[in-house]
């Protein structure tokens, strides 16, 4: 049977029926393939930048000291490790003493990423893979020069001498904590004992970085995680409401839609192979079991010939894939600054189950229904095969479903995407309909070009609505990405503008601001306003302390647990929107995020000891803040009259170009109390992020584009043989070749334009619910989508129509004649 | 020795479901063929003698009645006993041919010796093909033969799993005269040597004489003539 089901196989593939299944096998795996292959490199690399800036793949974060059994544990599981204990300490030298943030590392750290440091005060640092050698210490610029000591000099830690070897510029997994007031300093952590500055009580926090292969990593996570305690944190460098976090997360969501879209497509591409495939054994199937083939004999045929067919497609496909990841990648890796990691061999599976689903969900319903054929159709070929296409494309349609679901583990973005398919279907199938029998009722006759185009819309409507659907879904999934990739692009070039500030001023005194201003002017630097900043701590909520709502800090939120830093405003600042209440109200003005996680709105009194003063105020307005825009940004805005009577020092940012940072450093050197904080590398480090990204957005755009030609093309071939049927008898009628010729270009530039108009609907709809539900983002208008829509849909779908069927137009009637 | 009874049809009914309501198409015939004869069944176009031919097969299940074949009743069978019976005794032979068309006229005739696993398809089907005056023909596609070719073909495909009755719609229903001669010169021929029983659908009365029964079709009765 192998044998005979191999030879009716191979003899098929002459006819081109088993081709095109073949061709829409291979292109459904290797579009799945590139695409997956493609976004875990992205997704490696993205991890491996950010891990950059967590020093590590992992980390584990603990107010007390990291149980010995969890470094065994992770040794055990071949992890690297690094440990880094950071707190806050007075640092002295001679009569001079300044509290400072003190890391104290292991040789290990960082396991990711680099120091930046130099030799020089205040210059921009080069990289270092290796901390402080036992006794010494790194200052940052700004500690040197309050403690007023050069490189080889020496400062006291506690009980120990320490000495300063180089300028510390930037420590690779600090950049969290970005706001840190206290000057920093790094040393050795094997001089941490004989310091002796960690007693029982002091504020340490503890971290063990980690860093290894995916699998070992999940492995400890799903080890470590149960063990963690109230004030022990896993973190992993892609974190949701981080800058960096967010907008990498976005990405993906982006990649992963764009995989599925694959995944839709090349459904739709089988979908149509096996329509036409069914379509073509109709005959053959009849024919064989009047010849005896009986139902068995015909399941197993067809079964042996799908499982060799998906053998080879499978197999091709992944060839093909794998290629075409490595063609997008070398493409790419001039556009990238680092190289991509390999690809996961691992990944492989994602296009064979497409594969395998797309032929189960696709080909067997269709190989049932064609076996079910009765073999009286030879005989009354009236009698065509049962209709009951509903059911078989809903079980295409869960197959697709369940593949979008596994490839995004959720079920929300599949189901956005089933949805507004659905609503689709509907509204083409109305929609197609009106317009259809509407054409053709103004365009009675058939002497015209248009009168015979849409008379053939109007005759052979539920193979048009179907075409229709699919043009309308294959332009409807490319707008939606050109929607996504544009708003997303542009979200992220608002975010970071080139000249977006790269450092931050603080502990600046009023009578500094004017000196300040002078030499940023003089050297024509960008600076945002200045903002006030005094300290103050939350105390109590409506009345109740917060010792009351959280016994030993046990689930505080944020906004409690440590103090904060207040400022008045008379204006909402850039980058500041209200969202409800009243900004200038004689109260307080609270971001939203921390006001949901401390569950405060409008109303609730606050209680603030702000220096040893208590101060109560309502919630007058709650604001969203855009904490990627660099600006000094504030959880909580006072009335002025409050802070007034305090002391503040000053907050301001400035973007500082590479070309004036050696005089900008140099001035700032007159004001030593000043801490400059350059956010610059990490900045830099994001825009190359995000510059990646747009870049890999748009040559998976492209991809999937090309997909989506194909599976055009795949579509108007279905419909082919008959319009071949039809143009050869209107030739033989007498119909001249321009006639024909106007007429297609009427059907396909009609089914075009309809399409276009459908999918641009379509498509806003859907880049509205992406952005409203998936990437939190504001939602807008896409003028550009309406204009392409149908653009492209009159232009492509006539192009490939006329291209696909301009053999009607070339071939002797008479020869098309006998073909059929 | 006894001539068996190659097909006994008793009170066959036959009812469809269209628009309008039930349409009887077939109402009680009752007919029985013996083994090596050949019969015409004629009528006018609708008249049923397609659907009666079909339903001889085993291509379709009859309303009600009863329809034995080699002493095996059709009625109570699912398809794949059917298409068992089929594979066994029965030949077919189309109006319009229905060669496959992805397949040459050698492998169009293998088909049926091929779905036995008869190893021998090659052989026998060349030698069918020699008998019809096609050895010259062998690798052609049904596209580059004419119509009585691709029919000559089709008889050759009809034989080549030696049936016991050969049903045939409108054999030369597509073919010009000429053609059509050859074509019946050569299915009676073969269907001579091979002793086949004949069931054949026509509307050439000169044909349907040739045959050794005459059957009419009217309105859903069967009349022998």
């Amino acid at each position: 049977m192998v044998n005979f089901a191999f030879k009716l196989m191979l003899r098929d593939l002459r006819s081109g029926d088993i081709l095109t299944l073949l061709m829409a096998l291979i292109i459904s795996v290797s579009t799945v393939t590139t695409i997956s292959l493609f976004i875990d490199r992205l997704q490696l690399s993205f991890e491996q930048e950010s891990a950059n800036l967590l020093a590590a793949d992992r980390l584990i974060r603990s107010d007390e000291e990291i149980p010995k059994n969890w470094q065994f544990k992770a040794k055990e599981m071949s992890l690297k490790q690094a440990k880094r204990t950071s707190f806050g300490t007075m640092i002295f030298s001679g009569d001079a003493l300044q509290l400072s943030q003190l890391s104290a590392v292991t040789d290990t750290y960082p396991l990711k990423g680099a120091y930046l440091v130099d030799d020089t005060l205040f210059a921009r640092g080069q990289p270092s893979k290796q901390p402080p050698k036992k006794g010494e210490v790194w200052l940052s610029s700004r500690l040197a020069s309050l403690l007023n000591v050069r490189i080889g000099d020496q400062v006291e830690v506690g009980e120990s001498q320490l000495t300063v070897a180089k300028y510390l510029v930037r420590d690779p997994g600090s950049s969290s904590s970005a706001f840190a007031i206290s000057p920093r300093a790094v040393m050795n952590i094997k001089d941490l004992p004989s310091t002796k500055v960690i007693i029982p009580g002091s504020r340490v926090r503890y971290s063990l970085l980690l860093a290894g292969e995916p699998s070992d990593l999940e492995n400890f996570e799903s080890w470590v995680v149960p063990e963690l305690n109230e004030g022990q944190r896993w973190r992993t460098p892609v974190e949701k409401g981080e800058r960096i976090g967010d907008t990498i997360v976005k990405a993906e969501s982006f990649l992963l839609l764009a995989g599925i879209l694959a995944v839709v497509m090349s459904g739709i591409a089988m979908a149509l192979a096996s329509t036409r495939f069914v379509k073509r054994h109709l005959v053959q199937v009849a024919v064989l079991k009047t010849l005896g083939a009986t139902p068995k004999v015909l399941i197993k045929v067809f079964s042996i010939q799908f499982v060799i067919l998906f053998f080879i497609g499978a197999l091709l496909g992944l060839f093909v894939g794998w290629g075409g990841q490595g063609v997008i990648s070398s493409l790419l890796s001039g556009l990238m600054s680092t190289s991509l990691p390999e690809p996961s061999v691992g990944r492989l599976w994602l296009g064979i189950v497409t594969g395998l689903i797309s032929m189960v969900a696709f080909c067997m319903p269709m190989m049932l229904r064609l076996i079910k054929i009765s073999p009286m159709s030879v005989l009354q070929p009236s009698r065509k095969i049962e209709k009951n296409s509903l059911a078989v494309y809903s079980i295409g349609f869960i197959g697709i479903y369940g593949l979008m679901c596994i490839y995004t583990k959720g079920f929300l973005l599949p189901s956005i995407m089933t949805l507004a398919m659905l609503a689709i279907g509907i509204l083409v199938s109305i929609v197609g309909w009106l317009v259809f029998k509407l054409g053709r009722s103004l365009t009675s006759g058939a002497t015209s070009g248009w009168q015979i185009g849409f008379a053939s819309l109007y005759r052979r409507l539920l193979p048009n609505l179907f075409q229709l659907l699919v043009f309308t879904l294959i332009i409807m999934l490319g707008l939606v990405l050109v929607g996504v990739k544009s708003s997303l692009v542009s979200e992220w070039q608002d975010q970071l503008p080139v000249d977006a500030p790269n450092h931050y001023l603080f502990n600046v005194q009023k009578d500094q601001i004017e000196q300040i201003n002078a030499s940023t002017e003089n050297l024509r630097v960008l600076r945002s306003d200045w903002y006030p900043m005094v300290r103050g701590r939350v105390i109590s909520v409506n009345g109740k302390s917060i010792q009351t709502l959280y016994p030993e800090g046990k689930g505080e939120p944020e906004l409690y647990e440590r103090e904060l830093n207040l400022t008045w405003s008379h204006s909402l600042g850039k980058g500041n929107k209200l969202l409800s209440g009243d900004f200038s109200a004689d109260g307080l003005s609270i971001e939203q995020r921390v006001a949901k996680a401390a569950n405060l709105s409008l109303g609730d009194t606050l209680t603030l000891n702000i220096g040893g003063n208590i101060v109560s105020l309502p919630i007058t307005s709650v604001r969203s803040v855009d904490w990627s825009s660099m600006q000094p940004n504030f959880y909580l805005i006072l009335p002025k009259r409050v802070l007034d009577g305090y002391s503040a020092n000053f907050v301001s940012s400035l973007f500082i170009s590479n070309t004036n940072a050696q005089p900008f450093y140099k001035s700032m050197s007159q004001h030593p109390t000043v801490s400059i904080l350059n956010v610059g590398d990490i900045l830099k480090q994001i825009q190359t992020i995000i510059g990646q990204l747009s870049e890999a957005i748009q040559l998976v755009l492209l991809c999937i584009l090309i997909a989506g030609a194909l599976v055009l093309i795949a579509s108007v071939r279905s419909t082919l043989e008959e319009r071949l049927e039809e143009g050869a008898l209107l030739r033989v009628l007498g119909a001249k070749k321009a006639l024909i010729q106007q007429s297609l270009v009427v059907e396909f530039g009609a089914l075009g334009l309809f399409s276009g108009l459908i999918a641009a609907a379509g498509a806003e709809a859907c880049v509205y619910a992406l952005q409203v539900f998936i990437f939190k983002s504001q939602a807008s208008w896409h003028p550009l989508l309406w204009a392409l829509g149908p653009l492209i849909g009159i232009s492509i779908i006539t192009a490939i129509g006329l291209f696909a069927s301009r053999i009607v137009l070339k071939v002797p009637p008479m020869h098309l004649l006998r073909d059929f | 020795m006894a001539i068996r009874t190659a097909i006994k049809v008793s009170n066959l009914t036959h009812t469809v479901t269209a628009n309008t309501g039930d349409l009887t198409i077939l109402k009680g015939i009752n007919i029985e063929i013996k083994e090596g004869e050949s019969v015409a069944i004629v009528g006018s176009s609708g008249s049923g003698k397609s659907t009666l031919l079909g339903l001889l097969a085993g291509l379709d299940v009859n309303t009600s009645g009863e329809i034995v074949l080699y002493g095996q009743a059709f009625s109570n069978l699912d398809e794949e006993k059917r298409a068992i019976i089929r594979g066994e005794y029965v030949g077919f032979i189309f109006q319009s041919f229905h060669l496959l068309p992805s397949l040459q006229a050698i492998e169009n005739v293998m088909l049926p010796a091929e779905l036995k696993g008869d190893k021998d398809a090659r052989k026998k089907a060349e030698l069918l093909l020699d008998k019809v005056g096609l050895s010259h023909r062998l690798t052609h596609y049904p596209n580059q033969l004419s119509g009585g070719e691709q029919q000559r073909v089709a008889i050759a495909r009809a034989f080549a799993s030696s049936p016991k009755i050969l049903f045939a719609d409108e054999p030369t229903g597509n073919l010009d005269e000429l053609n059509g001669k050859i074509i019946i010169k050569q299915l009676f021929e073969l269907n001579k040597s091979q002793g086949t029983t004949l069931i054949m659908v026509t509307h050439d009365n000169e044909l349907a004489k040739k045959c050794d029964r005459h059957m009419v079709m009217s309105e859903g009765s069967l009349v022998e003539k």
